[in-house]
């Protein structure tokens, strides 16, 4: 269809974008960038997450139909909820491709931003209910057969009254339990490279909710040391980090790991002993925690524990019980994005980026190219 | 006046009935080349018809909102087909008596429409794209029944394989816009253990109909005016 002739034509299925005002951009999502907006009328806050569409040969992006659907399908406390679609005009100006944009719940924080900043401490019980609720979310949405595939700490939202909303499903998908006459074939270049677990690293493609797990882990110890715990440059480097903590990667300790993929192709580092507790104990005083942490951080993802044996934990169930950051997080006025932040002080810079598809750029990378470890 | 008017919406609907059934057929045929699953394939239909809800055939090519509620179901439904194979297959179903389709100018612009078009289907969905269809419930109430049939009859008749093909065959209306998926999983059930002359074990006995347990808001009279509608669509069949 000559495309000017959509000029005149009423559309009233999908409204536009325009009905807001943006107001400052916030981030960089999986598939574009992200905007806090107020609707011009009723002045609600949001957050517009553009959908990149140029170069797009197959179509309306995969990605961000997956996440639509997911967001759709999953109503949760704890997972971000997706208000409506918009769409900007086509017009001369955008070689007559409009745009589209998801349109979110606005949340004040992210964690990764909430970490940055020194200012913003968190009691033992504000950990907990920060850690709750994330597990909370996990479960959901595993039990509604999602996994998320990118946890790090800039996609879990909090609210300014505390509520943890989990984001960003650009890279999730529904999965199924694989069957015997076939097992599944997903992509193992997702997840950020830091919080990525070993069995995706070496290549595992029939894989399952315990891949986010890990993540939580590595977020757990975050709360701690208030930096990434594990910031490899290369899929090799990753692993290698990962065995300087959680000790070599062998038959021993992981069963099946020597019919995976990449496990004789890559070189893993012999004879290093489980470290977990020893070397996060400077900055994790609470034994609880520490055994969450090594729990959630197992080389073999079926001695990881789930989402529900880890809610179970004695870690949320001894004093101090979790706790409301609402509290806290009142003394702040300001909202803390880790794309506002400036970088933070360990960071190690964006060519540390994973290699996946669709990863996005940190924004305000710093440029120490150094590699250098949390602890 | 009034009365005349009538008449011509009525033929006019059945003209649009017609067509759709047309199309739905061609749909089928375009999925099965393809390799399509029973969902996927259910799912493309459900937004072919969707889609006709809201718009008017005269302002829009079927064959081409067809061809793209392919493309897009199968990326809902985790099946991804690639746009070049969806091309080159619709174009084959469509032109028989054409020779395949050159990548040239033609090519590129048919792959652009399609492409197009599936943006403009997403905005008339309104983006909505969770479908929930009767599938999942028909293999539940199968099961179930599976059990309490004894094995020499689930054995000899083909209970199963006619509730599958009544209930694809049923996309070719928009009952599945009309009529709630459980609804549909039980009124093929039911149509297809009557076509093959099977009874539900002590079902006059008991306290509750069999279908009651599976769906407890459907009455036997709703149940018949959907194998009615059934009946009237496949008489259709000699018709388009």
């Amino acid at each position: 269809m000559d495309p000017q002739i959509m000029d005149g034509l009423d559309f009233p299925f999908c409204d536009e974008v325009v009905k807001y005002e943006k107001l400052a951009k916030i981030g960089q999502g999986t598939f574009g960038e992200v905007f806090k907006a107020k609707h011009r009328k009723n002045k609600q806050i949001v957050a517009l997450k553009k959908v990149l569409m140029e170069n797009e040969k197959e179509g309306f992006p995969i990605t961000a139909l997956r996440e639509i659907r997911i967001l759709q399908l999953l109503k949760h406390e704890n997972v971000v909820n997706l208000n409506e679609i918009c769409r900007t005009k086509a017009n001369q100006f955008n070689r007559y491709k409009g745009s589209i944009y998801l349109v979110f719940e606005f949340c004040e924080h992210d964690l990764a931003g909430l970490l940055s900043n020194h200012n913003v401490k968190f009691s033992l019980g504000e950990i907990k209910e920060v850690m709750r609720q994330l597990l909370n979310a996990l479960y959901y949405i595993h039990c509604n057969k999602v996994l998320h595939r990118d946890m790090k700490a800039a996609n879990i939202l909090i609210t300014k009254n505390g509520v943890l909303k989990l984001a960003d499903f650009g890279l999730a998908r529904a999965f199924s339990i694989s069957k015997a006459s076939g097992s599944n074939r997903y992509t193992n270049r997702v997840v950020t490279l830091w919080y990525r677990p070993p069995e995706l690293l070496l290549g595992e493609r029939n894989y399952g909710p315990l891949i986010d797990l890990w993540g939580a882990g590595c977020i757990l110890a975050e709360m701690w040391t208030r930096s990434p715990i594990m910031q490899g440059n290369t899929e090799q480097h990753q692993l290698t980090l990962i065995t300087h903590l959680c000790g070599s990667i062998s038959t021993e300790v992981w069963p099946d790991v020597d019919k995976l993929e990449l496990y004789s192709k890559l070189e893993l580092p012999k004879g290093q002993k489980r470290k977990v507790k020893e070397r996060l104990k400077a900055y994790v005083r609470d034994q609880y925690a520490l055994d969450l942490i090594d729990k959630l951080l197992s080389l073999d993802p079926a001695q990881r524990l789930d989402s529900d044996a880890a809610l179970n934990h004695d870690f949320f169930w001894m004093d101090p019980m979790p706790s409301s950051l609402a509290k806290m997080l009142s003394t702040h006025n300001m909202s803390m994005f880790e794309y506002l932040a400036p970088p933070r002080r360990r960071y190690q810079q964006g060519g540390a980026q994973p290699p996946a598809q669709q990863q996005q750029q940190r924004a305000v990378a710093s440029n120490d190219a150094a590699f250098d470890r949390v602890f | 006046m009034a009365e005349c008017r009538s008449m011509t919406v009525a033929r006019s609907t059945s003209r649009e009935t017609r067509t759709h059934f047309k199309v739905i057929t061609y749909m089928l045929e375009s999925g099965t080349k393809l390799q399509m699953d029973s969902v996927p394939m259910a799912t493309a239909c459900l937004i072919y018809h969707r889609f006709f809800k809201e718009c008017l055939l005269e302002n829009h090519d079927p064959y081409l909102i067809a061809s793209s509620s392919i493309y897009l179901a199968a990326k809902v439904c985790e099946q991804q087909i690639r746009l070049r194979d969806i091309l080159n297959v619709c174009y084959r179903t469509l032109h028989t008596d054409r020779p395949p389709l050159e990548i040239n100018d033609e090519y590129w612009e048919l792959r652009e429409s399609l492409a197009n078009c599936e943006l403009l289907m997403l905005r008339v969905l309104k983006f909505q794209i969770a479908f929930e269809l009767p599938h999942k419930y028909l293999l539940h109430y199968l099961v179930s029944l599976k059990d309490w049939l004894s094995p020499s009859v689930w054995a000899d008749t083909p209970i199963a394989k006619t509730a599958w093909a009544l209930l694809r065959d049923s996309y070719h209306s928009d009952l599945c816009l009309r009529v709630k998926p459980q609804h549909l999983a039980v009124t093929v059930l039911y149509f297809s253990l009557q076509c093959n002359g099977v009874g539900v074990p002590f079902n006059d006995d008991a306290d509750k109909q069999w279908w009651q347990v599976f769906c407890e808001d459907i009455v036997e009279s709703k149940i018949q005016s959907i194998i009615v509608e059934l009946i009237n669509m496949y008489a259709m069949e000699m018709n388009v």
